[in-house]
Formats: C-alpha cells, structure tokens, sequence
C-alpha cells in the first residue's frame, strides 16, 4: 500500500475514532447485547436461542448504523470544510484518496465490530452457551456487509449531502435485505419488458441478505460452504465495483 | 388571592368528584371481558418482509408477546386468533421449533382445541423432519384427548421411526398397539423392547406388558375351550388338566413369568396373578 494511502486510511480511522458518536453507538450496542439477557427470561423453551437472536441483532442493528453515519460524512466533511484542497494538494492521487478512506472505514468497522462481537462472544459462553464458532462466522459474514455498506455510503457521500445519502443508504441497506421479494415479484409480473427490468434491479441492487445466517446460527442449522464461498466473493466483487464508480464520480468533481 | 382554605377544600373537592367520575367510569367498561384483541396481525410473509434481515428477532418478539398475552386468563375472547398467531411466528421461522410445542400445549390445554394443536405440530414436523417430538405430542394428545388410538399409533409410528427417537417413543408405540386390539403385533413389538432394554426399568416395563398380552391372548384362548368343554360336558371343568383330556388343549399355557393361570371351577373363568387394567377407556 502507498504510503499517501495508508496516512489517508489511518487518519480516517483516528477521525472515526475521535467521534463521540462512534463510542455512544458501541456503548449502546454492547448495552442492548447484553440486556439480550433480560429477553430471554421472557420466553418459554430455548432461552439462548432468544438470547443469541437479540444479541446478534443488537450488534447488527448498532454495526450497521455506525457504518451508515461515519460513512455519509467522511467525503462530504473533507469538500465541506475544504480541507479536500489540502489533500489533493499533495501527492496524493483521487483514486488513492477514496481508497484510503474505503479503508480507514473499513478499520473502523473492524474495530467497533470486535469490540461488540468480543464481549458478546465472552458474554454468550458465561451464560452457557459455550465457545459457539458458528458466531464468529456470522461476525465475520456481518463485518462483509458491513464493508458493503460503507462502499455504498462512500458513492453517496461522494457526490451528495449528507441527509440524501443517508436516505439512499438507508434505502438500499433495507432493499438489500428483501431482495427475495425479487424473485417472487417477478412471477406476477406478465409484461417481459418489466420481467427484465426487476430482474435487471435484482442483480443491480446489493443483496445484504446473502451475510444473513442468523438462522444457521441461532438454529444450529448446517451451513452450505459454497454458499458461504459465494458471499465472500460476491461482497469483494461488489465493493470492488462500488469503489469503481465512486472514484468515477470523484475524478469528475469539480471543488469551489 | 384566594385564600388557603378555599384552595384546600378546592382541592379536596376537586379529589372526590375525580374519584367519582373514575367510579362511574369504570361502571361502564369491562376490563376483564371481551376485548378487541386484535387490531390485524400481518402474515408471515409480510413480517418477515417488513423485519428487513431481522425476522429472528422479530417471531422471537412475537413469541415472546404471545406467551404473556395467552397468559391473560382475564380475557376471554383471547383464543379468536391462536391459531393465526403461531402460524405466523412459525411462518417467519419454521425451523425455530419452541412456538409449536407452547402453541400446542396452549391450544390443547387452555384453548381445548385439538385438531388445532394437531395442523400445528403436523406443520412442525413438515418443516423439522428429523425431529420426533412434534409427532409424539401429537401422538400423546391424540390418546389422551381424543381417545383417537389408531391416529396416535399413526404419530408414535412416525415419531419412532426418526432419528434419535429415545426408547420410551417405541414404549409407546407398542402401547397403542396394544391399545388398538392388535395383541400378535404388540407382543413381537415388546418383545423386541424387552430384548433389547438399555436399563432395568425399561425391561420391567416391557415384562409388564408382555405378561399381560401374553395373558390376555392366553385366557382368551383357555376361555373359549372351556366353553366348548361346557357344550360337550354340560359342566365347568373341575380344573384345567380336564382341558387336555378332553382333547381340546395340547397343553396348557403359562403366563410370561412362567405360572399357572389360575382358574375358578365354579364359575368357568381363567385370570392371570396380576392384572394391568390399561384398556380402562
């Protein structure tokens, strides 16, 4: 890595990490994982499946939102603040500006993401629920997704507001989640120019519910490697493509 | 300005006419009658949709809700929409496997509707084929409730013939053979368990019911001699060697524990030393 790249990456890193938000969202998301505790005394059965759903979920939910709040301001504060001209004005490419960042939010979400998923993991084992893998796999699965939607709120914060690309984030993130609706939509639908045109958006949109193995998780269902194989390459493929374009959109930004 | 007094006796007048009003308030609702239940309850489809990636979370809340809510004994219109509920939660989740057994439970025991708890467990069983259990409740509410014994032998079938069946599934099973007037097939069923009882307890278990299919097929059989011996005699036996000579019994049978059955000359009846009343219906 170029070391105008790394100094980018680490800076985006320190300047995620200085945001008090950033703290209150992990507070929080390890507060609601571990009052998972409190939910499963409601329920009748299986207490840590309850326990395991409402913790993972917690973690997702607070992981997801970090991601989308560090991610719509990273871009737009640098053109905002005018510090762009600063960084540009150095020996730093466009494409290895957007790069950096993509990274130095990447970092962030791994760190905000092992610092819940730790003690979630710990917290799971001290109430029984012994040294559960399959977990780790899905905080990996999530920490792709999480990748996922930082890339798609680095475009967003590349060429539009703040509050526009939270609503365009917000709105793929949830798209991204009932993509399986797609599918189903397309058999009712009679004319083939609409039948191309949702199976176009299928494969346009992202598909977040490919890192959603909660059920394998908390069900203790058998996971299908290639399944998980194809995820991993469809998250790296996709990012790759999102990177893409941003640095597309960014090259041909014009800053006052 | 308004004296301390009058703002005294303002607010204690003030008091007792709100508590009036709360009196004649509660006068007309009933708070532990029929209330509107419900406002609509989305399908499962439309919930798990509607969850965006967290449908887990959200038949878990379901779950949750509904135990607390079939819970308000108070209500007495709660059971409208049982069925709906669960066939929602297990909708959004069909392998989570709690909401079927507590559904079942609360629609046999505090619903009284079986045939409801039945489509429930079937639908567990449909989406879980590898776990027994569903069919054995149905199987047990089907005996216990319905007194349905060829619908529960069907369920123990099933249930018995899964993976990882524990050996008290097969206990049953027999049982209801049993219970189905089918002695031949039961006796090899327990048979089978008796040889191969993994504990004491199920080996005296299965000797108990062995020793009374055994006597059962036996003084049936002793019976129906002594009642052709009484067509060609005119007479009760005097005991029931008189059988053999009569050349109506090769031999006489003994019970499992190897013991003769005991027989009253005077009145013409064989029974066993011991007696398991399970056919009682």
């Amino acid at each position: 890595m170029k070391m105008s790249m790394k100094g980018i990456a680490i800076n985006t890193f320190k300047e995620s990490a200085r945001n008090k938000m950033f703290y209150l969202l992990v507070f929080f998301g390890i507060l609601f994982a571990l009052s998972s505790k409190l939910i499963s005394f409601l329920t009748l059965g299986d207490a840590m499946k309850v326990l395991k759903d409402t913790g993972l979920a917690a973690v997702n939910f607070f992981c997801v939102l970090i991601a989308i709040f560090t991610g719509i301001n990273l871009v737009y504060k640098e053109i905002e603040k005018k510090t762009i001209f600063n960084i540009l004005s150095k020996p730093v490419s466009r494409d290895q500006f957007i790069i950096g960042k993509f990274l130095g939010l990447a970092l962030t979400m791994l760190t905000a993401l092992a610092a819940m998923a730790g003690i979630f993991f710990l917290f799971v084992w001290m109430s029984g629920g012994g040294f559960d893998l399959k977990i780790i796999l899905y905080f990996f699965m999530l920490f792709l997704e999480l990748l996922v939607i930082v890339a798609i709120s680095l475009l967003f914060s590349s060429f539009t507001t703040p509050i526009l690309s939270f609503i365009f984030t917000v709105s793929l993130y949830l798209i991204g989640h009932i993509m399986w609706t797609f599918n189903e939509f397309k058999t009712v639908l009679r004319v083939p120019f609409w039948k191309h045109f949702v199976q176009g958006l299928y494969y346009l949109l992202p598909n977040l519910d490919k890192f959603n193995i909660k059920n394998e998780v908390v069900l203790n269902t058998a996971f299908n490697p290639w399944t998980i194989l194809f995820s991993v390459l469809y998250a790296l493929a996709y990012i790759l493509a999102l990177l893409a374009v941003t640095i597309l959109i960014f090259r041909r930004r014009e800053f006052q | 300005m308004i004296p301390g007094r009058l703002l005294a006796v303002i607010f204690m007048a003030g008091l007792l006419l709100a508590a009036g009003m709360q009196n004649r308030y509660d006068a007309t609702v009933n708070y532990f009658g029929d209330r509107a239940t419900f406002v609509s309850l989305p399908s499962g489809k439309a919930l798990k949709t509607l969850s965006f990636g967290y449908s887990n979370l959200a038949a878990d809340l379901l779950f949750i809700w509904s135990i607390q809510f079939y819970s308000a004994t108070y209500l007495t219109n709660r059971f409208d929409f049982l069925e709906r509920v669960y066939d929602t939660i297990t909708d959004i989740t069909p392998q989570y496997k709690e909401p079927y057994i507590i559904g079942s439970l609360i629609m046999v025991y505090e619903a009284r509707d079986i045939p409801m708890a039945l489509r429930l467990l079937d639908k567990g069983s449909r989406h879980n084929p590898d776990e027994w259990f569903f069919d054995q409740d149905a199987g047990y509410y089907c005996f216990k409730f319905l007194k349905d014994y060829p619908k529960a032998e069907f369920y123990y079938q099933r249930a018995a013939a899964k993976p990882g069946a524990p050996a008290f599934v097969k206990r049953w099973k027999a049982h209801l053979v049993y219970l189905n007037d089918d002695p031949g097939a039961a006796y090899r069923m327990w048979l089978e368990i008796y040889e191969n009882a993994g504990d004491a307890m199920e080996k005296a278990a299965a000797f108990n019911h062995l020793y009374q299919i055994k006597s059962e097929i036996d003084t049936g059989l002793l019976e129906e001699k002594i009642a052709r011996f009484r067509e060609n005699f005119r007479r009760w036996p005097s005991s029931l060697v008189e059988l053999i000579k009569a050349r109506l019994v090769s031999a006489l049978p003994s019970d499992f524990s190897g013991n003769d059955y005991i027989y009253d000359p005077e009145k013409g009846t064989v029974t066993a030393a011991r007696i398991f009343r399970w056919k009682r219906r």
